[in-house]
């Protein structure tokens, strides 16, 4: 075996992983955006049970948080009467989105309540409806300052995806330890060293990305800022 | 137009509205004067419901309300005629000075776009803005954010304006371009509420003073008679202090 043969099958098992990784951004988004909304707002009793959801997902360890949702559910699956249909990928999706969720949740919040009060006075002394003022004032404002966190979460969730392999989902940590085992751990420094750069690309895309809208959103702070093309101040920046 | 009734208001055990009782008529320039800590702020944000008193009634020409019994479509309503200018400016921070002053038009009145455009710089014009209008907030002086302020309360059209403490957050050199503004404005017609701690300049531009003290209304009269024959001890002695500190 060599590295032409290795890094194709590598590659082979990256789909899986960003699947993982996409499935968790989306969902883990929308359990962040209800959590916000309910921590924010202070429903009696759900209030509570959030507050108790977004402790759990920030404070158990990723590996543990897998290994529960790994044998939860099929259990929580059967008490509903079902067939046990969950694979390790299904429990790692559902896993990761519960944790990214709850971590989400707690740089979501914090945005929120730092865009001033007197933003919000002044959209309702206008008249501006609930939603109107959320779209149009106090969303954008938020978002300003909470895209920097959004952007840790996000690395952080693809690093977390590295440890789906502990419950048997064949990502490409899993893959490369096949590969090893298969190949009597021959090439084991040069098989980590290609993990380590898909990693490292998989974050820096993600970093772009969010560092471009991280600029988009800046407009309105500096002067500077709307003079600078995006594009260079994006890769200054790196 | 405008008639408060027994307004009261605590925030926690701390009583700030005792009973406040306000009558305002159409075209009055109604200056709002005391210590600090008394309540004008609170007062002039029960109006637009800002503030929510716990008990007391608002008329508003057709529109009454009782405070007990808030009710979405008569807070809406009194908003909709009313428009605010703060202490702190609450220039929105995502939007560019026209954008400020266009966008309530746009989305709360539904105005067109080239329409709102053109009353947004009308008003721009006439708070001396009209080169600042595509420049963001970071970029403005106090005094300019304040500006942006009064030029967005203005496009509304309100019947009434609140000028919550204009000036009090702003740069000594700052105070007088904004100070002209609102002399304009109040001098244009429109009602007006004024909270300022600005003595000579609510006792030149207001047709009536509402001195306020400790949660009530104290003193209440027109500017020769609150300043030049104060009622109360208590008023004289503001009105000493205030003066000797401009």
């Amino acid at each position: 075996m060599d590295l032409s043969t290795m890094i194709p099958e590598l590659f082979s098992a990256l789909p899986l992983t960003l699947v993982i990784t996409f499935t968790a951004m989306s969902v883990g988004f929308c359990l962040a955006l209800i959590a916000t909304t309910l921590r924010v707002r202070r429903v009696p009793v759900i209030s509570q049970f959030v507050d108790l959801y977004v402790s759990y997902a920030r404070s158990v360890p990723v590996v543990l948080q897998l290994f529960v949702a790994f044998y939860g559910l099929p259990l929580l699956v059967i008490l509903f009467g079902f067939q046990d249909f969950i694979t390790a990928t299904m429990a790692a999706m559902v896993g990761l989105s519960l944790y990214h969720g709850g971590y989400l949740s707690e740089v979501m919040r914090p945005a929120y309540l730092a865009v001033e009060r007197g933003q919000h006075d002044a959209a309702d002394s206008l008249g501006y409806s609930f939603r109107q003022k959320m779209f149009r004032i106090v969303g954008p404002q938020a978002i300003h300052i909470g895209l920097p966190g959004y952007g840790n979460s996000i690395i952080y969730l693809i690093h977390n995806v590295a440890l789906v392999m502990y419950i048997g989902a064949a990502d490409v940590m899993a893959t490369a330890h096949l590969i090893m085992e298969r190949d009597y751990n021959q090439f084991q420094f040069e098989t980590y060293l290609v993990l380590a750069v898909i990693y490292s690309l998989m974050c820096l895309i993600a970093w772009l990305i969010i560092r471009f809208f991280e600029l988009r959103f800046a407009v309105h702070l500096s002067k500077e800022a709307t003079s600078i093309p995006l594009k260079t101040a994006a890769f200054a920046s790196v | 137009m405008l008639e408060l009734k027994d307004i009261k208001l605590s925030y926690g055990s701390a009583q700030i509205l005792n009973g406040v009782n306000l009558s305002v008529k159409r075209g009055d320039v109604v200056s709002i004067i005391g210590p600090s800590g008394t309540g004008k702020t609170t007062l002039l944000k029960c109006i637009n419901y800002l503030a929510r008193p716990a008990s007391g009634t608002i008329a508003f020409d057709q529109i009454r309300m009782d405070y007990q019994r808030a009710d979405k479509a008569a807070v809406q309503a009194i908003r909709l005629r009313t428009a605010m200018v703060f202490q702190q400016f609450n220039v929105f921070k995502n939007m560019t000075v026209i954008q400020n002053v266009m966008d309530p038009l746009v989305v709360v009145q539904r105005k067109s776009r080239e329409e709102a455009h053109a009353i947004a710089l009308q008003e721009l014009e006439r708070v001396g803005l009209s080169d600042k209008r595509e420049h963001y907030p970071s970029q403005l002086s106090g005094g300019q954010l304040q500006r942006t302020g009064i030029a967005r309360a203005l496009a509304v059209r309100p019947d009434v304006i609140l000028f919550d403490e204009p000036t009090s957050s702003l740069d000594p050199e700052l105070v007088g371009e904004v100070l002209k503004v609102i002399k304009d404005v109040t001098s244009s017609g429109i009602t007006s509420l004024l909270v300022t701690h600005e003595m000579q300049f609510a006792k030149n531009i207001s047709n009536r003073i509402v001195f306020m003290d400790r949660g009530v209304v104290a003193a209440d009269g027109s500017p020769t008679e609150i300043f030049d024959t104060p009622s109360s001890p208590r008023l004289a002695q503001f009105l000493s202090s205030e003066l000797a500190f401009q």
